[in-house]
């Protein structure tokens, strides 16, 4: 099964330019995914850095992207089987983030995340990033979860 | 009610718990508390429950997450799910 862009916009309430998934290429229900994104000179994270610095494509984007690629594992999943889990999407942690490369403009990620378990709202996985034949980050566990937007208040 | 405990899995319990909390080993003990003391969230708890149940290999329903409110309270709940005896 491949999504597009758009049909990640039907799963995903992620919008440009937060959105930083472009396409999955390869989808087994509830189990794993395949998705990639293609990053370039035209990110905002590049808009205001000077031309010596270094173009590395952040971390916490690369951690957000392979955290939205889970969330469609886990969601598109649960719609298919008819128990979409309602609320407000949200990346709980990432743990055990191991970085043995890094992207550039010009490079696309490739994210294979496994689904490990899911506990109510509440989903557990692993996931690695490829660029090329290039391991660049593994993510030990990671958590997504789904909440009620009355149980989202603000820090006081 | 109270469980007797057995050190090796209290240890182990302990062990999950400064690993999610991200706290040193000697910051806890059975009775401090993971939100007042730890700065514990729901999602820690979930993270908690979920390493848990792995581990043991036992089901643990949500509803027992707040009543597992340190090391003591996870001890108990998790004896009386995963069968410990004392």
């Amino acid at each position: 099964m491949i999504l597009e862009h758009a049909e990640l916009k039907r799963i995903l309430p992620h919008r440009h330019p937060i959105l930083q998934i472009d396409r999955v290429v390869e989808f087994e229900p509830h189990r794993r995914i395949v998705a990639t994104k293609a990053i370039s000179g035209c990110e905002p994270c590049y808009a205001d850095l000077a031309d010596d610095a270094d173009h590395r494509f952040p971390t916490s984007l690369l951690v957000e992207s392979m955290g939205q690629a889970g969330g469609v594992l886990w969601l598109h999943s649960a719609a298919l089987s008819g128990e979409p889990p309602a609320g407000t999407l949200i990346l709980g942690s990432a743990r055990d983030v191991t970085l043995t490369g890094a992207a550039y403009p010009g490079d696309v990620l490739r994210h294979v995340v496994e689904l490990d378990s899911v506990k109510g709202e509440n989903a557990f996985m692993t996931g690695e990033t490829w660029v090329g034949e290039r391991r660049i980050a593994t993510v030990g566990s990671m958590l997504a979860v789904m909440r009620a937007d009355d149980a989202l208040t603000p820090a006081g | 009610m109270t469980t007797a405990i057995d050190q090796t899995k209290m240890d182990e319990l302990a062990e999950i718990a400064v690993e999610v909390l991200e706290i040193e080993d000697d910051e806890i003990t059975p009775t401090s508390m993971f939100v007042e003391d730890h700065d514990a969230d729901s999602l820690r708890a979930i993270e908690i429950l979920a390493r848990i149940e792995k581990k043991y290999k036992v089901d643990i329903p949500q509803a027992e997450l707040p009543n597992m409110v340190n090391l003591q309270a996870v001890y108990e709940v998790v004896a009386r799910y995963a069968g410990w005896q004392a």
